[in-house]
């Protein structure tokens, strides 16, 4: 009873309340449609912006592949050039250009010049001429071949046309500290053989090599192996194998093949951090056909030349230095000197020397320097059929020089001779004024 | 004799056994610096460019080619800086391992960007260098840069050792960067300075001071007279903070414009070693900043 009268009044309870919010469901329907009406509107808006939005990122994408087309793409940091050779030509080798031209004069005339020889050891005059001189443009190519060759040319251009004086590789992957040399290329031997002439530090070549090898040195076809063995201090040794072609110490036509043979060593200590000696012995050996011993003769037979060579550097700083350099060469020579004229054969022995010594004092872009020459130091046999010739007076020069260096690349020269080399009493007082100047390809100074 | 013979024998192989750490040749003595910290003393440092001298006009001495030809890596700045002596000491150490495009051969300024970078460039300009600035070593972004290089290429030479490198380079980083907390606070910005050569450019890109003018007319070139007069003129109006110059360039015509003109001089280390208290690259950039303050 009392169940049923409370599920009753529940019922009505309820049905009266239910009765109560009717028209309040209405009201409250209609306002949930207007929401989601405008919830429909927010939402077509809010698309509208994605689709907007949508639209301006693909632009700026479309941009930004447009951007990245025109820039060009960053080399990987590994194909970045490198400084070692010089970057600036990658495809082609680098090349340099050295100018080296003086004005000449002389207490001589002309004509006394050209016939001015070194009597019992060199028929060869004096080419310069009084006046202005060109000695040569010089071009200088070089390069890596491949990973296992660097290749160099110097090919100088005077006024009568080009000329190959070198052009050699040189290999860079052998073990064992060899490196092999090959092709036409300046020799080993000695200090200033293996220099070009424009950075010689006077304008001429010492008397010793004028006398013994011409005045551009030995520079030969053949082949060179270096050694330098891991010691503790540097000594390096070499050998070559030439054609034989130099025109005053073997000959072409002296023997078919090669016919010159070289050795040298090299020892360097540095004494303290701003002061180095460089030494050493070299020999060279061949067959000898020339008509360079006097005018009107042919001489065959054997020549060896001996050197010795000896450097001092002292640079405590960039705007200062001081070099003493000194060279001793001694040559034998045994053969037939024939008079081409007289059709007579005598046999020739030459035991001959001959020495430098020159020093260079720089400071800031100057550098002054000095050099005394000497033929016939000690040993000055020239025996032809068992006698001793005598030519007259020991042969000698003294050199004095004053340079400008504006830069690196630029040289003036200013340098006076007294030359006593023609045994007859008779002095040559020679004047130079010098300009060399390199373009082009920083090539590495020899030490 | 039998014991003599065996005690040599044990001596040369002991000696050998302290060899095999990676020989390592320098030109520059902050390079060294570098390698030191990377390697510490698993290397063997050999270092051709004293710090007194002058990188551009070194000479390739034998002593040079020597080292070379024992090195197994042979390190350089690049940018041209060494193009009067390096070619000619790598060709002749007759060593293949630090010929160009070996491992051994490694060119530090393929790590960083150099600056003021010539679009065109001819020697009437001086001894201006057609890569750009090669003095980058003044800068600690170029060297934690060039530290992992560095630590990279040893690792190639010297697998072995690879972990080794790498926790000595996180070390010399976390210094690096402790340290660059107390450079930046240094407040160089806005100082301005004349100097002899272009040596300081890197560092007062990142520590904001001015170079306002140089004593050389053109890189390599000593000044005229002239250049010098109207240094002077300059300076009496823009009233700089220092002249710097750097202990190989000598101060003589620091103190000449310092006389005309009362701005102080002063000698700034360029290199590991080039001061006493220069020691390491760290303390180097230690001197040089409190110098310039």
């Amino acid at each position: 009873m009392e169940i049923k009268t409370i599920s009753i009044m529940l019922i009505l309870v309820c049905a009266i309340t239910s009765q109560a919010y009717g028209s309040d469901i209405e009201s409250r329907l209609s306002a949930l449609e207007k929401t989601i009406q405008q919830q429909g509107k927010t939402i077509e808006e809010q698309q509208k912006v994605i689709g907007e939005l949508k639209e301006e990122l693909k632009k700026t994408r479309k941009e930004e592949i447009a951007r990245a087309e025109e820039k060009p793409m960053e080399e990987p940091k590994t194909q970045k050039a490198t400084g070692l050779f010089g970057s600036s030509a990658l495809t082609n080798p680098n090349i340099s250009l050295v100018l080296n031209t003086f004005a000449y004069t002389s207490n001589l005339s002309q004509k006394e010049l050209e016939l001015r020889n070194i009597p019992g050891y060199t028929n060869t005059g004096i080419e310069n001429r009084k006046g202005f001189n060109l000695d040569s443009a010089e071009l200088f190519l070089f390069a890596p071949v491949d990973p296992y060759f660097n290749l160099y040319a110097t090919i100088p251009v005077t006024e009568d046309g080009a000329e190959l004086e070198e052009a050699y590789f040189v290999t860079t992957a052998l073990p064992y500290g060899l490196q092999i040399k090959g092709g036409k290329f300046k020799s080993g031997f000695g200090r200033i053989n293996s220099q070009h002439p424009h950075a010689w530090d006077f304008v001429d070549i010492p008397l010793a090599y004028k006398a013994f090898s011409g005045p551009e040195g030995v520079t030969e076809k053949g082949v060179q192996l270096t050694y330098l063995p891991p010691l503790p201090f540097y000594t390096l040794l070499g050998a070559e194998i030439l054609q034989g072609e130099n025109d005053i110490l073997f000959g072409s036509d002296a023997k078919p093949g090669p016919h010159a043979y070289t050795l040298f060593a090299k020892a360097s200590f540095d004494l303290t951090d701003n002061s180095t000696i460089l030494f050493g012995p070299s020999i060279m050996t061949g067959k000898t056909k020339t008509d360079s011993v006097a005018d009107d003769t042919e001489f065959r037979g054997t020549s060896t030349l001996y050197g010795l060579d000896f450097t001092y550097k002292w640079k405590p700083s960039k705007t200062q230095s001081l070099t003493v350099q000194s060279e001793y060469l001694y040559r034998r020579q045994n053969g037939d000197l024939e008079d081409t004229v007289a059709l007579t054969t005598e046999p020739l022995k030459r035991a001959q020397d001959g020495f430098y010594l020159q020093s260079i004092y720089q400071i800031d872009r100057w550098r002054v320097g000095a050099r005394y020459d000497v033929l016939g130091l000690f040993k000055d046999d020239y025996i032809l059929s068992g006698t001793n010739q005598d030519f007259g007076k020991k042969p000698w020069r003294a050199s004095g020089m004053v340079e400008f260096n504006p830069t690196e690349f630029s040289r003036i020269r200013l340098q006076y001779n007294h030359d006593k080399s023609a045994r007859d009493g008779k002095t040559n007082q020679e004047l130079f004024l010098q300009f060399v100047f390199g373009i082009g390809a920083h090539g590495a100074h020899q030490f | 004799m039998k014991k003599i013979i065996l005690l040599l024998l044990i001596n040369m192989c002991l000696s050998t056994a302290a060899f095999a750490e990676v020989k390592v040749v320098t030109t520059l003595p902050w390079i060294g610096s570098i390698a030191r910290e990377i390697g510490k003393d698993r290397l063997d440092i050999t270092t051709l460019i004293k710090p007194n001298q002058d990188p551009h006009f070194a000479e390739a001495k034998p002593s040079m080619i020597l080292a070379a030809r024992k090195a197994d890596i042979f390190m350089y700045n690049g940018l041209d800086l060494e193009i009067g002596y390096l070619p000619r000491i790598i060709e002749s150490s007759n060593n293949p391992k630090i010929q160009p495009g070996k491992r051994g051969n490694l060119d530090c300024s393929q790590f960083i960007e150099s600056i003021e970078k010539p679009s065109s460039v001819d020697r009437s300009m001086g001894d201006v260098h057609p890569l750009g600035n090669p003095h980058y070593h003044l800068s600690s972004k170029n060297i934690l840069k060039v530290a992992e290089g560095i630590s990279a290429a040893l690792s190639g030479i010297d697998p072995g050792n690879t972990s080794y490198y790498n926790s000595n380079l996180q070390s010399f980083k976390d210094d690096l960067n402790e340290k660059l907390k107390q450079w930046t606070k240094k407040s160089l910005k806005g100082r301005r300075y004349v100097t002899n050569h272009k040596y300081f450019e890197y560092l007062a890109r990142e520590l904001g001071f001015q170079i306002i003018g140089y004593i050389e007319p053109k890189p390599g070139i000593p000044p005229s007279a002239g250049h010098i007069e109207e240094l002077i003129e300059m300076m009496k109006k823009t009233k700089p903070d220092a002249i710097l110059t750097t202990a190989y360039s000598g101060k003589k015509e620091a103190d000449l414009l310092s006389l005309k003109t009362g701005v102080k001089v002063k000698v700034l280390p360029h290199d590991v070693g080039a001061s006493d208290s220069a020691r390491d690259w760290l303390t180097l950039m230690d001197t040089i900043i409190r110098t310039l303050e």
